[in-house]
C-alpha cells in the first residue's frame, strides 16, 4: 500500500481569525439555491412546490445579474451605525429605492409561464397594486405582521426583497459592518435568521446563522440557542431515518427551534431550499411543543396558525 | 408598528393547509400524510474539556437519547470543538481516541484495593476507600512529619508522601488542591496536567 507522507506546511493552520460575517456571493447565491431546489424536488412529496420555488430562485438570480448596485445609505449613516453596533441596512430604518419594485416586476415576468392558476392570480393582484400599497405590503412582510396579508403573493414579494437586500449587502464594504453585540440578528440588515449552517472548509465545524432576507451569514457559537442565547438543554432533533444533514436545534429554555444544516453530511445544503423541503420536521417539532424562531420568506404560515 | 421582542413562526399541520403553499395552489396533503409516519430522533452535543493534558482542548461530545426520559443515552462521537480558542476544532491522536476511552471495558469504574500480601483486587465502597486513604495518610504523616530540622530550623514538612492531581481541572479546584496539600506540609505535589 502506498503511504502518503505529509510534508511540513501541507496541513494549513486555521487563519488568524474567522470572518464574523460572510456576505452572499452575488454571482451564484440564488443560482445555487435554484439547483438545490430542483435536486430536492426529485421524488419529493411536494415536488411541484419545490420546482416552482426553484424557478423563482432562478428568476431571482437573473434579476440580480441584471440589476446594479442600489442606492446605499449615506457614509455618515453607515459610520453612525458602525459606531453604535447597529446593522447599516436595517429593514426598519432603510428607505427602499424603487429598484426593488422593478426587480419584483422582472421576477413576475420570468416565472409567469411556470406558475399555476392560483399563483398567476396572485401575480395579477400584485401587478395591480398601487405603489403605496405595495410598499405597505413590503413593510408588513418585513415587520413580521402576517395577519391579513395576501399569502399567495407574499412569497413573491419576499423573493423580490431578498434580491434587493442581497444587492444592498453586496454593494457595501466588508469593513462597513459592525461586529454585532447581539448575535441573534443579522449584522447587515437586522433580520432574523432563517436557519443555521455548520460549515466545512476554511470555517470547518463553525456555525453560521443564515439571514432570511439578505442571505448574509454570521458566526455564532455552536450548542447555543439562536433565539434566547441559552446554552442549557439544547437538543438536536431530526426525522428518524430521514436526512442527516437537516436537524432542528431546539432550546428547552424558550421552547423554540431553528433548523441547522450540516455541510459535512451534504455540502450542497441550502438554508432556504432544504428548509422548505423539510417541512415535515417543522410539523413534528410543532407537535413536540416547539415554536419556530425564524422565518422563511418563501413560505408563510396560515392564519389558523397565528 | 407592532413591535414584539419574541416573534415566532408557527408551522403546524393545521396551518399548512391555509399557508402560502396551499393558497398558491400546491397541495400539502401528501407532505402532511408523510409527516404523520415519521418520528423525531433526538441527539445532544455537549461541550467538555479533554482530560489528557494541560493544553485543555475543547471537545464536543455527541450523544443519542434523552436523559430526562427512560431511554439509555450513549455517546456516539467526540470531536474537537471548533469554537474553542485553544484547539479550534482539532485534536491530537490521544484526544481523537477519546470515544474508545469512554467506552473502554477496562475503565476503572469503582474503587478497588489489593491488600498487602494478596494477589486479588477487591471492590470497596467510596466511603471505605476515602477512610482508608485518610488513615494511611495520617499514619504516615504522624510517623514522618518533620517540624524542625536537626539544627533547630522550623520547616513543618512531610516528605514521605506525594500527591498527583488531575488535569483539566479549573483554577478553583487547582487552588483547593494546593491549599489542602500544602496545609498538610506535603512538598511532593505534581499535576497530571504537566505530563
Amino acid at each position: 500500500m502506498a503511504t502518503t507522507i505529509i510534508e511540513p506546511g501541507e496541513i494549513l493552520p486555521p487563519g488568524p481569525e474567522t470572518p464574523f460575517l460572510r456576505r452572499a456571493g452575488r454571482a451564484s447565491v440564488f443560482g445555487d439555491r435554484a439547483r438545490r431546489f430542483m435536486a430536492l424536488a426529485e421524488g419529493h412529496a411536494m415536488a411541484d412546490f419545490l420546482r416552482f420555488m426553484g424557478h423563482l430562485a432562478e428568476a431571482q438570480q437573473r434579476t440580480l445579474d441584471a440589476q446594479g448596485a442600489p442606492l446605499l445609505p449615506g457614509a455618515e449613516q453607515i459610520a453612525l451605525c458602525k459606531a453604535h453596533g447597529m446593522p447599516p441596512l436595517g429593514t426598519q430604518t432603510l428607505r427602499r429605492d424603487p429598484s426593488w419594485r422593478e426587480g419584483l416586476q422582472r421576477l413576475l415576468e420570468q416565472v409567469e409561464s411556470q406558475a399555476n392558476d392560483a399563483t398567476r392570480a396572485a401575480m395579477q393582484r400584485l401587478a395591480a397594486l398601487p405603489e403605496a400599497e405595495l410598499e405597505a405590503f413590503a413593510d408588513r412582510l418585513l415587520g413580521g405582521e402576517y395577519a391579513g396579508l395576501d399569502l399567495a403573493a407574499a412569497p413573491l414579494v419576499g423573493a423580490a426583497l431578498q434580491v434587493y437586500w442581497v444587492r444592498l449587502a453586496a454593494a457595501m464594504e466588508q469593513a462597513d459592518f459592525p461586529r454585532p453585540e447581539v448575535h441573534t440578528l443579522c449584522p447587515a440588515c437586522g433580520s432574523l435568521p432563517g436557519a443555521s449552517v455548520v460549515r466545512i472548509g476554511a470555517e470547518q465545524g463553525l456555525r453560521y446563522l443564515h439571514c432570511a432576507l439578505c442571505a448574509s451569514e454570521w458566526n455564532m457559537v455552536r450548542v447555543k440557542c439562536s433565539h434566547c442565547e441559552s446554552t442549557r438543554g439544547i437538543a438536536y432533533l431530526g426525522v428518524e431515518g430521514g436526512d442527516e444533514a437537516v436537524k432542528a436545534e431546539a432550546c428547552d429554555a424558550c421552547k423554540s427551534y431553528l433548523k441547522i444544516l450540516y455541510m459535512e453530511k451534504n455540502p450542497a445544503v441550502d438554508a432556504v431550499a432544504d428548509d422548505l423541503a423539510s417541512l415535515a420536521l417543522d410539523i413534528l417539532m410543532d407537535e413536540a411543543g416547539f415554536l419556530r424562531s425564524g422565518p422563511n420568506l418563501l413560505l408563510f404560515p396560515g392564519a389558523a396558525a397565528a | 408598528m407592532q413591535v414584539s421582542r419574541r416573534q415566532f413562526f408557527k408551522i403546524c399541520a393545521a396551518g399548512v393547509s391555509s399557508s402560502s403553499l396551499a393558497v398558491m395552489g400546491f397541495s400539502p396533503g401528501t407532505a402532511l400524510a408523510q409527516a404523520r409516519e415519521y418520528k423525531l430522533s433526538r441527539a445532544t452535543e455537549t461541550r467538555n474539556t479533554c482530560p489528557y493534558c494541560s493544553v485543555g482542548c475543547g471537545i464536543l461530545m455527541y450523544s443519542l437519547g434523552d436523559r430526562s426520559k427512560n431511554a439509555k443515552s450513549e455517546i456516539i462521537h467526540i470531536e474537537g470543538d471548533p469554537d474553542h480558542p485553544v484547539n479550534r476544532g482539532t485534536l491530537c491522536p490521544k484526544g481523537a481516541g477519546l470515544l474508545d476511552f469512554v467506552h473502554s471495558p477496562n475503565r476503572l469504574q469503582y474503587p478497588e484495593v489489593r491488600e498487602a500480601g494478596a494477589s486479588e483486587w477487591k471492590r470497596i465502597s467510596w466511603d471505605d476507600a476515602l477512610a482508608r486513604i485518610a488513615r494511611h495518610m495520617k499514619a504516615d504523616r504522624d510517623k514522618n512529619f518533620v517540624a524542625r530540622t536537626d539544627d533547630g530550623l522550623t520547616v513543618n514538612r512531610w516528605l514521605t508522601t506525594g500527591f498527583l492531581a488531575a488535569s483539566a481541572a479549573s483554577n478553583e479546584s487547582g487552588y483547593l488542591t494546593h491549599k489542602v496539600v500544602r496545609n498538610l506540609g506535603m512538598l511532593a505535589v505534581d499535576n497530571q496536567a504537566r505530563v
